[in-house]
């Protein structure tokens, strides 16, 4: 039993920091829940390249099957051809922005789909090459930063602009890859679900922070992975947001969902969406924000 | 997809020639019971096993779907019958061969077929090509011998294909592929020679995925189905969409599920606006109204975007 049991974190990414050790976090306009919605847009490869990562369940398809696999390549390509259409008119009939995490395949080869987000208002951040194949330790260090470059390269080629922040494809992490990150000129990342306020990581150079996800809200794990009826997860998003709004009053709090657009943008799944943000947009206290916003107030809280 | 099997032109649908369905139908029905036969020995290929359970026979899950044909179906045809659905019925074809009464059913009720291979325990990942075009030649012949119908399109047995499948079904005379779940619209498949088309086919509202693998329970399917009927009605408004129904009948039924089948054939079935039609005639329809104007869409999207 090697480990060493001393204060603190086993990583040397962040500090141990519960809640209860922090200073107030006030949201514009004294808002109790920091609203973000990060829409991922990512290509499912017909052939991963020899040698990539998939995880054992890759969602699509309903079942996993034996190459050709047409379900799950077409059932994914449907959020790009139909369901991002359906998700991004219900975010903007609430006047909320969607944080599109944009794979470079998709960046490369769907430009409608860029310029489509781009004049809805919607942030890009980077979010690896394809869905089928993430960043793991079985990746050297320098295919690690070529992996980083090559997804950050696509998005400011296709956009016109860096993107300032990362969400690896499947959460998809080395114990290099903060510091990757923040060397590769990167704000901020959301491949860590474990908070409900941002928080910085220890990188040892640029400010680089954060942006927690809430891993029940995102819809491949709760809809597809554990089964969860549609009108269930819908109960769970404002349930979810009726504690943190009453928990944000205090010190404020952010609910970051991950909606995929292959599958909350199926016809029967997105008037859950819909009355889900129906009723978290009106219940007043809640500031729907991209994750740049929130992370340049929260440093600004931070001083 | 501009991307690797390059089979499907990136056509949103957002920006598309609007499509509209005969008598301005707002959304087009189709329902698709697959009418199956698993046999009790099948060959193992090696690449997926048919009955992974136990050494063959596996008798609990063989007789779970013979249950189908014995009983299911025919009490699947009620709701169907009283709601006046003309089915499209994913066939394994040798059901033609081994169970003559629910071939007569299915005549009688001028259903139409699509393949669904010749059993759903025999799969094309391992065929050679000059083996799959042997298959098809066999599932046009013994449906035309049968039912006296040209066979038009397939869902690959077990929803398998290989990557010739889509030039294979096309050099075959074959119109429509229905593995694809990429859209609520027909869209043309690139092969080869001859005409493909996609028609959308469901893995979502499908009794084997949310009653079976997912264990979900019938009125949360019954609420699904009516929650994406209700969408795309509004949508098809705009322009015609698709809504499959995919059935089979020792899943639905039981007969604990059987009434809500009828529940949910009811409420789509008192809409105006419906065109409840099949697969066949989708594909007939869209070939010869949208698939060029498709092609040509799709062409200038992409000269647009530089590619």
């Amino acid at each position: 039993m090697p480990a060493q049991r001393t204060f603190g974190m086993d990583h040397p990414h962040h500090e141990w920091s519960p809640l209860i050790n922090r200073s107030t976090l006030r949201w514009p306009d004294n808002a109790a829940v920091a609203l973000c919605v990060i829409v991922p847009l990512e290509h499912m490869e017909w052939e991963a390249p020899a040698g990539s990562f998939q995880v054992a369940r890759l969602a699509g398809g309903s079942a996993p099957r034996e190459f050709p696999d047409y379900a799950r390549l077409s059932h994914r390509e449907y959020g790009h051809r139909v369901g991002i259409f359906r998700l991004l008119d219900v975010l903007e009939k609430y006047g909320v922005r969607a944080t599109i995490a944009m794979d470079a395949l998709t960046a490369e080869h769907y430009p409608y789909l860029v310029r489509h987000c781009l004049d809805r208002g919607c942030e890009f951040i980077a979010h690896g090459i394809s869905v089928s194949r993430m960043i793991t330790s079985n990746m050297s260090e320098s295919e690690e930063r070529d992996y980083i470059g090559a997804s950050l390269q696509a998005i400011e080629k296709a956009t016109g602009a860096a993107p300032r922040g990362w969400f690896g494809p499947e959460y998809g992490e080395s114990d290099r890859t903060p510091q990757l990150l923040a060397e590769a000129g990167l704000t901020y990342v959301c491949d860590w679900a474990n908070d409900e306020q941002p928080y910085p990581m220890t990188t040892g150079g640029n400010p680089f922070f954060a942006l927690p996800l809430m891993y029940e809200l995102d819809d491949v794990v709760s809809i597809s992975h554990k089964l969860m009826p549609v009108f269930d997860y819908e109960r769970m998003l404002w349930e979810s947001f009726d504690v943190m709004k009453e928990d944000g009053a205090n010190t404020g709090r952010i609910m970051a969902v991950n909606w995929h657009p292959w599958l909350v943008g199926q016809p029967f799944r997105i008037g859950s969406i819909d009355r889900a943000l129906s009723y978290i947009m009106s219940q007043g206290g809640v500031w729907a924000a991209t994750g740049s916003e929130i992370i340049d107030w929260y440093r600004q809280q931070a001083g | 997809m501009a991307l690797p099997p390059d089979r499907i032109d990136y056509l949103p649908i957002i920006d598309r020639p609007i499509i509209k369905w005969p008598n301005d139908a707002r959304v087009a029905v189709w329902i698709s019971p697959n009418v199956e036969h698993y046999e009790y020995q099948p060959p193992n290929e090696g690449v997926r096993n048919p009955w992974p359970r136990t050494p063959y026979p596996d008798v609990q899950q063989f007789s779970y779907r013979d249950y189908g044909n014995r009983i299911g179906f025919w009490r699947m045809l009620e709701p169907l019958d009283k709601h006046g659905i003309r089915c499209c019925i994913s066939l394994n074809l040798a059901v033609l061969e081994h169970f003559p009464e629910i071939a007569e059913a299915m005549m009688e009720r001028d259903y139409d077929y699509m393949s669904h291979g010749i059993y759903n325990t025999r799969y094309l990942y391992t065929c050679t090509e000059d083996e799959e075009r042997e298959f098809y030649r066999d599932c046009i012949d013994t449906l035309k011998r049968h039912t006296g119908k040209p066979l038009k399109g397939m869902l690959g047995p077990a929803i398998s294909g290989s990557v010739h499948t889509p030039d294979l079904m096309a050099e075959a005379g074959l119109i429509y592929h229905t593995d694809w779940f990429h859209d609520d619209q027909p869209t043309p498949i690139k092969v080869n020679s001859g005409k493909l088309i996609s028609v959308p086919y469901s893995i979502e509202l499908n009794d084997s995925s949310v009653l079976r693998d997912n264990h979900y329970n019938a009125q949360y399917f019954a609420d699904i189905c009516k929650a994406q009927f209700d969408r795309l009605y509004e949508e098809g408004g705009d322009s015609g969409r698709v809504m499959c129904i995919a059935l089979h009948p020792f899943i639905i039924g039981q007969p604990h599920r059987i009434k809500y089948l009828d529940d949910i054939l009811g409420y789509i079935m008192s809409h105006d606006g419906v065109w409840q039609t099949t697969a066949d005639d989708i594909a007939d329809y869209y070939i010869a109204n949208y698939y060029d104007e498709a092609i040509t869409h799709a062409r200038r999207l992409a000269e647009a975007s530089g590619k």
